[in-house]
């Protein structure tokens, strides 16, 4: 069971689902399909054709995945979903939220609620963000 | 100087909520240690040998008389009545209780000041000249542009988890007060030939163990560009830099083992996607900023106009101190004084709540309110009137805030070391303490004339020994303190080129330090020509002559 944090028309919903997409590295990945991403991966247009994208990451502290997200929005313009999973932070959410991510997948030893909680601590900020409202 | 409009206060407000929900997990054991250092290195909060530091941020090295009182009042609250200026413009406190962190911060934003960013792999403190918007050379006042940056970096989404910290500093002077030949990002702000403000960029420079001066990859880049350029350098930075080995990890590696002419492509082909987008600074953001930092408007003094020449005559160690610690300014009657706080027995950079109080009055009555913390660990306050001069003297003299040692051997920058840093291999501050008190008559030192020592406890050079003119460095062997003398280092700051220091051959003991240091002055004071610096010196005959007469004399 994953606990996923998303976004909806209604505002940020906890979920809890069995049913992970079958995600595709880019090697095996075909058009139409979710995409998985490690963190140091290069950008290709192509990924605009993938169903759903994830991105990786190895650890809370590797600010390499924010980057990835910022050029998915940015460089290729994806709009679709866009997934956090890996070891990701309630406390760095606040963070993935604003370089464009949309599904936000908690590892089990973290906090539903808390990371609820810290999904945007700032009413302002001091830069243009990728965020997807 | 820049006021917090209703968006700054309500952000820091939030940080401090932020923090302190942060602190409460992991004080109820919902965050791992491991977990909190992150978090809290983000704001400032070391575990040091004997207890938390808190590193709190003066951004640009720039304060206000009312946040002084607020630093002062903070080190009687929850310290030890006396706080550390940095070497990068900050102040340290080396004894609060972590519990009392988020009060402390919370105290900090009722003068608009925080902790946000002064430690952890992030964007750190932008620092800048400390005579900014005063001095006599200034093209540029770097200022307004080191507080977009400020803004820019501080919560930054994409770059508050870098591969390491991440240093920028500018200068917008002739000489270089911001030593940014040494720093992950230099920027050297000045006008064009059409009067406009532009930049030169340099990336790559740093100390540590593998000191390396910046190569510049853009010259003459227009403002409203700044904020687009420097999100493609931290993007490829945070990307591609090392993240497997914390010594390898800084973006001077990644320019070295790129080549700096690859790596500002890669710089360029990210910056085609935002440049002109959404970050680029208009005009009118850009010329309010400016107007933020409009000089103080009341700069004037009560004083009736005195005969500076005829106190000198009466007052040889005034006459000393003009000499040294004031600068000229940008307008005539005003100058820019430094306060030393280099006065033996103390160690550099340390000052009381005593002193802090007192430079706050000093720069209400004769400042226009505003003080500066320099990298070399003094106080400045950059406003004061000539006919002030003999008033403010008198006053800092019995607050031991007026040695007269800008520039001179004695105003040494010195990192905490092994009396407070867990890192250090050595102590550093016994040994300035040593050198201070050999080295103690004006005469002497005057006659040697400009002269920068530096020590650090640690290859980290925090005490940026490697631009040292001399430089000392704190190593281990064997268990032992021993500590290594560099030569011919320099920041940039006095018409030289930045250069680091070479390493004079096998290190010394601690009880050695200072006379190998008076072999190698009296070496200088042999071979000098007149009128010639340590370091022109230095650089005329290089390293030989030192070396022979310092292992010769030392067997
Ligand atoms: S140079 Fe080393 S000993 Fe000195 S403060 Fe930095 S880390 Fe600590």
């Amino acid at each position: 069971m994953s606990t996923l944090i998303k976004r909806s028309a209604q505002g940020w919903e906890i979920s809890h689902t069995d049913d992970r997409p079958n995600w595709k590295t880019p090697q095996d990945w075909q058009q139409g399909e979710p995409l998985l991403l490690q963190v140091d991966a290069e950008i290709d247009a192509r990924f605009l054709q993938a169903s759903t994208i994830a991105i990786d990451f190895p650890a809370f502290t590797d600010g390499r995945g924010l980057s990835l997200a910022v050029l998915l929005r940015q460089r290729i313009k994806y709009t679709g979903e866009l997934h956090a999973i890996g070891a990701i932070h309630e406390d760095v959410l606040h963070y993935m939220v604003r370089c464009g991510f949309d599904v936000l997948e908690l590892p089990q030893e973290r906090c539903a609620e808390t990371a609820l909680r810290l999904l945007a601590p700032y009413t302002h900020h001091y830069q243009e963000s990728v965020e997807q409202a | 100087m820049y006021q917090y409009d209703n968006f700054d206060r309500e952000f820091v407000a939030e940080r401090v909520a932020h923090y302190r929900d942060q602190t409460q997990r992991y004080l109820a054991g919902q965050l791992s240690e491991a977990e909190f250092l992150q978090l809290r290195l983000r704001n400032g909060l070391y575990i040091q040998r004997l207890a938390p530091m808190l590193r709190v941020a003066v951004p640009y090295g720039t304060l206000s008389a009312t946040q002084l009182r607020m630093l002062a009042q903070i080190s009687r609250r929850y310290d030890r009545g006396y706080g550390h200026l940095s070497t990068r413009q900050n102040m340290q406190f080396n004894w609060p209780e972590i519990a009392d962190v988020p009060d402390i911060l919370h105290d900090l934003a009722s003068v608009e000041m925080h902790a946000i960013q002064t430690s952890g792999s992030c964007i750190r403190n932008v620092t800048t000249d400390e005579f900014s918007g005063a001095a006599a050379d200034e093209l540029v006042d770097p200022r307004p542009y080191c507080e977009i940056m400020r803004q820019w970096s501080t919560n930054h989404p994409e770059f508050d988890w870098l591969p390491r910290k991440f240093k920028i500093a500018v200068t917008g002077a002739a000489n270089d007060r911001a030593a940014i030949a040494v720093h992950d990002i230099g920027i050297r702000a000045y006008k064009n030939a059409d009067d406009a403000v532009v930049f030169d960029i340099f990336v790559g420079g740093g100390l540590g163990r593998t000191p390396v001066l910046g190569t510049a990859i853009y010259s003459g880049l227009p403002v409203k560009h700044l904020l687009t350029y420097l999100e493609s350098i931290m993007r490829v930075y945070n990307r591609y830099g090392r993240r497997d080995n914390k010594y390898k990890a800084r973006i001077k590696i990644l320019v070295r083992a790129m080549g700096a002419e690859a790596f500002k492509a890669r710089v360029e082909q990210d910056w085609v996607d935002i440049k002109g987008g959404p970050s680029t600074l208009s005009d009118a953001q850009v010329a309010d900023m400016v107007a933020a930092f409009a000089p103080p408007a009341r700069v004037t003094s009560a004083a009736a106009s005195i005969d500076l020449d005829a106190l000198r005559l009466e007052h040889p160690t005034f006459s000393h101190w003009l000499h040294h610690n004031v600068g000229p300014h940008q307008q005539a009657n005003l100058t820019v004084v430094t306060l030393s706080t280099k006065m033996t027995g103390v160690p550099p950079g340390d000052v009381s709540d005593e002193q802090m109080d007192a430079v706050a009055q000093w720069a209400e009555d004769h400042s226009g309110g505003e003080i500066r913390i320099s990298h070399e660990q003094n106080f400045v306050l950059p406003h004061v009137p000539r006919n002030a001069l003999f008033e403010l003297w008198e006053k800092a003299r019995r607050l031991d805030l007026a040695t007269a040692n800008a520039g001179l051997l004695t105003n040494m920058i010195c990192c905490p070391g092994g009396d407070y840093c867990s890192l250090a291999n050595a102590k550093s501050i016994p040994v300035a303490e040593a050198i201070q008190r050999r080295f103690d008559d004006y005469d002497y030192v005057h006659d040697l004339g400009d002269l920068d020592l530096n020590i650090s406890g640690c290859m980290n050079a925090c005490g940026h020994h490697h631009v040292g003119n001399i430089g000392i460095l704190g190593v281990d062997k064997k268990g032992q303190e021993f500590y290594q003398i560099s030569l011919g280092g320099h920041s940039g700051h006095s018409g030289h080129a930045a250069s680091l220091g070479q390493i004079v051959g096998p290190s010394f003991a601690r009880a050695e330090v200072c006379d190998v240091l008076a072999i190698i002055l009296n070496t200088f004071v042999d071979f000098r020509l007149e009128g010639e610096s340590f370091l022109s010196c230095f650089n005329r005959i290089g390293i030989a002559p030192f070396k022979e007469r310092v292992y010769v004399d030392a067997d």
